[in-house]
């Protein structure tokens, strides 16, 4: 029987003690640069901090979020980001998982092209603005160079409010529709291929196939992709900051942009840490909703896993 | 490898003692920071070093510094490193650094919109403390660029380096051909003439700065023509009246008018878009002149006139030179601004077409002196004396930009609704009345109180110099 100093000593003694002294550093910068700024932005939310003001900042409760749900240009910006967010899910996922699939069936040259592929997302998003500044320019720019070659009329691609967005997206389209496919085509290897041999065996087509097995056994694959680029949907600021800086007037203004005027231009610091909040709920719960239907079971899609394993 | 088992007290106390030096360092490091923050400072004396670093909007106003970084090391010993800014976003970047009383900057460059937020909150340091008023020479300096510019609360905060004013740049030829005689006098007339030269896609009829970031300036252009205000006396915004709508009104009508990328062109497409010929006139600060009649950068050499704007002539940005209160290097600092700032340095970068300065000093105004920094003729006599000329008479009736505690706030807003109006998304009437309401806002986060005084007393600066408000 071990008396309460040995059991205390016991705790203390060998791996357990190196474990504790193991997490330790990774503990204090985790708390340092993390969990605290996290805790102190919060307690911001309920203030009226501002940066450059002589006024005190004073302890306003919710009101911050009240004013939010009130500001119409934050709701702008929500729907600016929506249609970022709505690319992703659409246009996005579904060239990707185009493209993944062409690729997947090369039987040569795969490697090469995926590296290719590459390339638009290793350019940081800055760089890529500014290139696209220029293919965008109005009187020599390529883009509308073929459209005059073309004798069509010339487009006022980032400076007419009805185009900018879907000229944002564009070049989002350009610089992630490549990772979404890399990503897909990295699931698209992972498959079992039993599965599918005893698929084509049982007369499946290609439709069925991919119907069938496919899509449901790279269910999971998808949600991460969807997530990831979701993330960055929210996130989206520099190609804005680059190409129109939120303009003409707020079209193309996003939940970040406005965000970092509010923060970084105006230095309400209360208002835009409630922001953030509010951005980060928002992400996490649409993470939430995406995972629990990519989880759902699904009738006969769900059937083909043990099939598989007993076909292997 | 066996791990060496340590007791329990030992590792508290091992961790307390870890904790306690952290914690000592860090009231060390605040003690420090704190000591080299003072002003005047003890900072110059610690730590000079032959190397000032300036921060200022990268690009062409940056060059004069390299210019003459040999001449002042010859003359007092010290150089300048550039840390350049983007001209949108200064503001925002130069505050992050100095909230954090970071003393990367030993001299700041900046519009005097600036000049409220940065005292109010000690980020500079009075020149008066580290020299004396009598080095800047101020009774050469225009009086609309002087105290209420460079002074706030009765101290000299700041040196001038940039005058700048909006003026109109207009085509001879296009205008003879079209039996127009004179600049426009009006804004209805300004109208008229771009109407009757707009002939796209070969020419088009007036330009101006449209793009977010700066379009707020030529609204205000106009608004000033039409005896707007900034604010009423207990600072309630002045902008959502009958003259504000009619002046966005007649901005969205000059719209037509103009290229269609309109919404795109910010300052550099500006001058590209009268340099390269194919805009019969536009509202643009006055340094244009020095570029269109530059054979390197320009299409229409010796085809151009300058007029004072209708009535009123607005003036946007400017820029103004200041010591860091958290900088280092102060005694070079200030020997840096004072050299810079000189009638017979500044004389030498005012009319530079490589750089985008302009006159600050009774002394500039001169046209027998509109040359760049090697001494070589910046244009044409005759349209140096043109130049000039308007320059004069904008002066006379120049229009102050905001510059109280949150100026820059209140200016990015009205911009914003500007363009909004410029884009279609809101009438004038909406654009305005929202712009009024996020100005109320500002003004209460700000403190009333304060702001009402802080707006007085900049009128009041106004007054003194003489300009009418």
């Amino acid at each position: 029987m071990l008396t309460a100093r040995q059991r205390r000593r016991s705790r203390w003694s060998g791996g357990r003690r190196f474990a504790l002294l193991a997490v330790l550093p990774t503990t204090i910068i985790l708390v340092a640069l993390s969990i605290f700024p996290l805790l102190y932005s919060l307690g911001i939310s309920f203030t009226d901090k501002q940066l450059l003001s002589l006024v005190p900042a004073r302890f306003i409760g919710l009101g911050n979020y009240a004013e939010l749900f009130q500001d119409s240009l934050f709701w702008s910006s929500l729907a600016v980001t929506a249609a970022f967010a709505a690319s992703v899910l659409t246009v996005q996922l579904g060239v990707g998982l185009a493209l993944a699939l062409a690729l997947h069936r090369l039987p040569r040259y795969q490697q090469f092209l995926a590296t290719l592929l590459l390339i638009p997302s290793i350019i940081s998003s800055s760089v890529a603005s500014f290139q696209w500044r220029s293919l965008f320019d109005y009187s020599s720019g390529p883009l509308n160079f073929f459209l005059g070659a073309l004798h069509l009329p010339l487009l006022t691609w980032t400076a007419d409010p009805r185009l900018a967005l879907p000229s944002l997206l564009l070049v989002d389209f350009w610089q992630w529709t490549p990772f979404v496919t890399l990503l897909l085509l990295a699931g698209l290897h992972a498959l079992p291929a039993p599965v599918f041999e005893a698929a084509r065996v049982d007369g499946s087509t290609g439709w069925q196939l991919l119907r069938y097995q496919t899509l449901p056994l790279l269910r999971r694959v998808i949600a991460i992709t969807v997530i990831l680029r979701l993330i960055g949907a929210f996130k989206v600021f520099d190609i804005i900051y680059v190409l129109t800086a939120g303009g003409p007037g707020s079209a193309t203004e996003s939940l970040a942009f406005y965000n970092y005027v509010q923060g970084f231009r105006y230095f309400s610091i209360g208002y835009s840490a409630a922001m953030s909040y509010v951005s980060v709920i928002l992400v996490i719960v649409l993470a939430r909703v995406i995972l629990r239907y990519m989880e759902r079971p699904v009738g006969r899609a769900a059937a083909p896993a043990p099939t598989a394993e007993a076909a292997a | 490898m066996p791990v060496r088992p340590i007791s329990r007290r030992r590792f508290l106390k091992g961790t307390a003692q870890a904790g306690a030096a952290i914690a000592m360092g860090g009231a060390v490091t605040s003690f420090l920071e704190a000591c080299s923050a003072t002003p005047k400072a003890s900072g110059a004396a610690a730590s000079a070093s032959g190397t000032v670093n300036v921060e200022i909007d990268e690009g062409q106003n940056a060059s004069p510094f390299q210019w003459f970084n040999p001449d002042m090391k010859a003359k007092f010993g010290a150089t300048t490193n550039i840390i350049g800014l983007p001209f949108v976003g200064q503001y925002e970047k130069i505050v992050a650094e100095m909230v954090t009383r970071s003393s990367i900057y030993d001299v700041l460059v900046f519009p005097p919109q600036m000049i409220g937020d940065f005292v109010s909150n000690g980020f500079l340091t009075p020149l008066a403390d580290l020299g004396s008023e009598s080095d800047f020479n101020l009774s050469d300096v225009l009086p609309a660029y002087r105290d209420p510019n460079l002074r706030r609360n009765g101290k000299l905060y700041a040196a001038a380096y940039d005058g700048d004013i909006l003026q109109i740049a207009y085509r001879t030829d296009v205008f003879q051909a079209a039996g127009i005689t004179q600049p426009p006098q009006t804004w209805d007339d300004f109208v008229s003439i771009a109407k009757e030269l707009h002939k796209p896609p070969t020419q088009y009829g007036n330009a101006f700065l449209a793009q977010r970031g700066f379009c707020y300036a030529w609204f205000m252009n106009i608004f000033a023509a039409l005896g707007g205000k900034w604010f009423t006396t207990d600072m309630k915004p002045a902008i959502n009246t009958d003259q504000g709508v009619q002046a966005l009104q007649t901005l969205v009508t000059l719209a037509q008018y103009a290229p269609p990328n309109i919404l795109q062109i910010g300052y550099q497409e500006l001058n590209e878009a009268y340099l390269n010929g194919s805009t019969a006139m536009v509202v643009q600060w006055d340094d244009l002149a020095l570029k269109a009649e530059d054979p390197s950068q320009s299409k229409v050499v010796g085809k151009n006139a300058y007029a004072p704007c209708p009535v009123r002539n607005y003036m946007p940005y400017s820029r103004v030179m200041a010591v860091s209160a958290f900088s280092k290097n102060q005694a070079n600092a200030y020997k840096v601004i004072q050299y810079m700032d000189s009638s017979e340095v500044s004389i030498k970068d005012v009319y530079d077409p490589k750089c985008g300065e302009d006159p600050f000093r009774l002394s500039h105004l001169d046209p027998t002196k509109v040359k760049d920094h090697l001494g070589n003729p910046s244009m044409p006599a005759a349209q140096a004396q043109s130049y000039v000329s308007a320059i004069k008479t904008c002066l006379t009736t120049g229009y102050p930009e905001l510059s109280i505690p949150g100026a820059p706030r209140y200016l990015d807003i009205l911009d914003l609704f500007v363009s909004e109006a410029l884009a279609g998304s809101l009438t004038p009437t909406q654009a305005l009345t929202q712009a009024a309401n996020e100005w109320d806002s500002i003004t209460t986060s700000l403190g009333q109180d304060s702001q009402v005084k802080a707006y007085a007393d900049w009128v009041n600066t106004f007054h003194s110099a003489g300009i009418t408000y």
